[in-house]
């Protein structure tokens, strides 16, 4: 069973502290992260991932990306979710605090952008602009955590939904770039949709489904696959989940093991059953 | 890097408007020429009609007319640095054709050296997916090419001596930091923040996103034409080899037309390697800002400091539609 083969070379990887990106020497917040979910999502120990994640906390609950690094600390939120799957109150409500003490940077309005600028989500790094992934990342988190209602999260569901491309899904987080609309990726639409989760079903999460249910059977990339899949078992959305993880492991080509791929995918195959929707059920 | 150094720099930058609006334009080309006195830098053209073309042999008369032999690269792990943007069906000239790649790869194993293959995409944080929806990815197997994230790599942390951002520090990847030579290899584009992205504005590509996020916002805020200068000053590559075979013009480097030139431009000067490019596109070098800060202090780019072997420019050059605003409108006087 390939996710074995991911879980026990994630386990090992945190054993051995060899957990930094491409399984180098030390850590990286966002591996740890990811993989202290996968591992706890099939029923294995998290502690040595979490207690490493708590150790790099900073006094303002922030989580640097490496920690040879002060800054960025976008990892933040994915610990977050790591945090309140594993019940670590304590760490979690620190995570919250930074987040929500945290805000990417509104510019004036430009006829050469598409999208609203003045819109506030959460970015990669302190004083820049909000984008994609981090917004959807930090609402993954903050609604894990029970903050869905909180207002930073409902601006954030609008900064969302303002970097939504009229034809569905989401790149980086432009919309319209002087004259010409930009296009979707799978990755960042499948963190966008997750982020959305539990929102109402409206005509742009919609097309962005349509969008990731057409691309993800052509994935093998394990970044882009995992969180297509992630995104469309929390709308309840079929795909022959485990048929692409298998492919995607079994034949990794030149790509070198890595914590980040290798927690996603197990992450995904955890979730691969979409649960029924009401109407579905008996 | 002196603090008057770095202010008369910021001067040449403010400078710079002028020749946006048409005036001012002969007295920094003087000012230009002085900053470049006794720089000079070799240049080649090479015709190249199509991706099915020997570019290994050609490559290899390019390093030939600019001196690059065996002695120079023997053992040397060397880093290529493609252009991966973003993949889009049917729109190959968004990227560094994989041929080239290729072919120059093979060409530095001829010369001894041990070439693999790095970038941090911009827009996509899933480099595996750009790498396989360009092809890239077979070039690497067919080639046994390792390749390098430089997004997730462990990073190092340089001062940013030049000094034209407020970037006291820049992070670079430790990959980068310890190749023996680094060698761009962009495709011919204009740009629509830039005006013209080629072999010095492709290193964009190697400031980790794991630091600088995606797209590369802390860069942008910073000044696009600053933060080239900035990086290109820390990274001090070694050589570039641009994709001229089909370009892109209007709306680059995404969403713009494809544009045949049918060459290779190779050289060890990047300022001169990209002015030269600039030419090659009809555009004038000091309408792309980030060239004018370099004149001088990375190279030369005045045409006049710039030996060109191979191909004239005449014979190739073909005019690049730019888009249409006032940052990009001093490209077209030429």
């Amino acid at each position: 069973m390939v996710v074995e083969l991911l879980l026990d070379r994630l386990a090992n990887a945190f054993a051995d502290d060899r957990f930094g990106y491409l399984y180098r020497d030390g850590g990286s917040a966002e591996a740890a992260a990811l993989g202290a979910l996968a591992l706890g999502a099939h029923g294995r120990d998290t502690s040595t991932a979490l207690d490493w994640l708590q150790t790099q906390q900073k006094d303002d609950g922030g989580i640097p990306v490496l920690p040879s690094l002060d800054q960025p600390r976008w990892p933040t939120s994915l610990a977050l979710w790591a945090f309140q799957s594993a019940g670590r109150e304590a760490a979690a409500a620190r995570a919250i605090d930074y987040l929500l003490d945290h805000h990417g940077i509104p510019v004036d309005r430009s006829e050469l952008l598409g999208h609203d600028s003045t819109l506030i989500g959460w970015s990669w790094v302190d004083a820049t602009h909000s984008w994609v992934e981090p917004t959807g990342y930090a609402l993954i988190g903050l609604r894990e955590a029970g903050r869905a209602d909180h207002e930073r999260c409902r601006r954030g569901v609008e900064m969302l939904l303002d970097r939504c491309l009229p034809s569905g899904g989401w790149n980086y987080g432009n919309t319209r770039v002087m004259s010409n609309m930009l296009r979707p990726f799978p990755a960042t639409t499948g963190v966008a949709l997750l982020g959305l989760a539990g929102e109402p079903m409206v005509p742009a999460i919609e097309r962005s489904l349509d969008y990731l249910r057409a691309t993800v059977s052509s994935l093998k990339a394990p970044v882009s696959l995992s969180w297509s899949l992630l995104a469309l078992a929390a709308w309840h959305r079929e795909a022959p989940a485990m048929e692409l993880i298998e492919t995607s492991v079994r034949a990794p080509g030149r790509r070198p093991p890595d914590p980040v791929h290798d927690a996603l995918l197990a992450l995904a195959a955890s979730r691969a059953a979409p649960e029924p929707t009401p109407e579905e059920e008996p | 890097m002196s603090e008057s150094t770095k202010l008369s720099r910021r001067a040449l930058l403010q400078g710079l408007g002028v020749i946006a609006t048409g005036a001012g334009a002969v007295t920094v080309a003087k000012l230009l020429d002085e900053r470049e006195n006794g720089l000079e830098a070799e240049v080649s053209v090479l015709r190249a009609s199509d991706y099915t073309a020997d570019l290994e042999a050609i490559v290899l008369r390019g390093f030939e007319q600019l001196g690059v032999h065996e002695a120079e690269l023997r053992g040397k792990r060397v880093l290529l640095k493609p252009n991966l943007v973003e993949t889009a069906l049917g729109e190959p000239h968004i990227n560094t054709h994989p041929a080239v790649v290729l072919a120059v790869a093979r060409a530095f194993r001829q010369l001894g050296a041990d070439p693999f293959v790095a970038e941090g995409q911009g827009h996509r944080r899933d480099s595996w997916l750009v790498l396989e929806e360009s092809g890239m990815v077979d070039s690497l197997e067919a080639a046994e090419l390792d390749f390098v994230d430089l997004n997730h790599d462990d990073v190092v942390q340089v001062p940013n001596d030049s000094g034209l951002t407020n970037l006291a520090e820049l992070i670079l990847p430790k990959t980068l930091v310890e190749a023996d030579w680094v060698v761009s290899l962009p495709k011919i584009k204009t740009h629509h923040w830039a005006g013209v992205t080629c072999a010095m504005k492709n290193f964009f590509g190697v400031m980790p996103g794991i630091a600088y996020g995606w797209p590369k916002n802390v860069l942008h805020q910073e000044g696009i034409h600053q933060s080239i200068v900035d990086i290109n000053a820390a990274v001090a590559p070694d050589f570039a080899i641009a994709d001229g075979i089909i370009g892109m013009e209007g709306d680059g480097p995404i969403m713009g037309d494809p544009k045949p030139l049918g060459c290779l431009v190779m050289g060890r000067n990047l300022p001169a390697l990209d002015a030269t490019c600039a030419r090659l596109m009809g555009l004038n070098p000091m309408g792309a800002t980030y060239l004018p800060l370099s004149s001088g202090f990375l190279g030369p780019i005045m045409e006049g400091n710039v030996t060109q072997r191979g191909v004239a420019i005449e014979e190739l050059a073909r005019r690049f539609a730019v888009v249409d605003y006032p940052h990009t409108r001093a490209l077209r006087d030429t």
